[in-house]
């Protein structure tokens, strides 16, 4: 016997990953394109690094918002924008 | 003689972060002769997000040379983008060049943006629909204004500018699936037509630092994310004679840090 998905049951996890890969790149309060989408048993995990603690914060709002039934977590970083302690040399 | 190159692409700037580059930039003249910057200056390519470039970037007591990136095309204001930044004394490069008389010797600097197609056999081509026929040709006219530049200069040390990757190996890190997003063979191949002695590029924010074009060109990735500071310092030696542009050749992993 076969189960089959019924009409209208939530997407399958594949197209909300893309759907939140869209999301991030074109939605213009985001405009991300170097976070990854990583699905994890219990949840989907947003990786990758942003240019400010606000940029995390409206990452993690506008995919809740849009995705309110998926469960989501962040491990986003913010770049150190330190001055160089090492140069490199080319010869 | 050394020329110091300091660089960093894919600053991604709005208000946001205006302020938080600028106490390691105010350090540039005692370790930089200039400021190269790698495109993706801003998030969507407003005229207001060039402001907070000008501000975070402008008024350094180093020159500024700059190319833009795919963000900075994104709500199709490029002249304002790119009149903004003039005005603040940054210069932008786009299928030209510019010398710039450093301690060390004449810089010269030829930049574009560039654009996807992918690496030698595993490239888009030229063929098909007019889409895809555009792509292509995009890049093409693309490269070849790097080239061309490249090969105009009159200078001492010569070092190519990108938003775009020109090889692959700085993409490291990146899903293979995207490499054809991320830059092209082309790219590589007008840096490879003259005799460059560094090629820069961002874009890639999970790639890696270093690569070598297939002529031996050293190239690096120094998109902010993958550098993680606020830009990255290179020590160029002479390049006077041309036999020690390329004698790189072997590895894309050559280590030199002092
Ligand atoms: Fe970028
Ligand atoms: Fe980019």
């Amino acid at each position: 016997m076969t189960h089959h998905r019924d009409i209208g049951a939530d997407p399958p996890d594949e197209y909300v990953e893309a759907e939140i890969h869209r999301l991030l790149a074109e939605d213009p309060a985001v405009a991300e394109q170097g976070i990854t989408v990583v699905r994890r048993e219990r949840a989907l995990v947003l990786y990758g690094e942003v240019e400010s603690p606000h940029r995390r914060e409206e990452i993690l709002r506008r995919v809740s918002e849009r995705f309110p039934d998926v469960p989501i977590t962040s491990d986003i970083g913010v770049i150190r924008a330190q001055a160089p302690t090492e140069i490199e040399q080319l010869p | 003689m050394v020329i110091r190159i300091a660089a960093v692409g894919d600053v991604h700037l709005d208000e946001d972060v205006v302020g938080r580059f600028r106490p390691a930039l105010e350090e540039l003249p005692e370790c930089a002769d200039v400021l190269l910057l790698a495109g993706d200056l801003t998030r969507h390519g407003t005229e207001a997000e060039a402001r907070c470039v000008a501000e975070e970037f402008g008024g350094l007591a180093v020159p500024v040379v700059t190319v833009l990136g795919n963000h900075d095309h994104q709500c199709d204001q490029v002249p304002q983008v790119v009149k903004v930044l003039q005005d603040a004394g940054i210069t932008v490069l786009e299928g030209n060049g510019v010398v710039l008389d450093c301690a060390g010797g004449r810089l010269g600097i030829a930049g574009v943006k560039g654009f996807g197609g992918g690496f030698a056999g595993r490239c888009a081509s030229d063929f098909g629909e007019p889409e895809m026929k555009a792509f292509v040709r995009t890049t093409t006219d693309s490269a070849d204004r790097l080239g061309a530049a490249l090969r105009s200069l009159d200078c001492d040390m010569l070092v190519a500018l990108t938003h775009y990757s020109p090889v692959p190996d700085t993409l490291a890190g990146e899903p293979l699936e995207i490499y054809p997003f991320l830059g092209s063979y082309q790219l590589g191949q007008a840096i490879d037509s003259a005799p460059t002695a560094l090629a820069l590029h961002g874009h890639a924010h999970a790639g890696t630092e270093r690569g070598t074009t297939p002529g031996g060109v050293r190239v690096r990735n120094v998109a902010h994310p993958v550098i993680k500071q606020a830009y990255s310092v290179f020590h160029v030696g002479d390049q006077l004679d041309t036999d020690q542009v390329s004698p790189i050749g072997q590895s894309g992993i050559q280590r030199s840090w002092s």
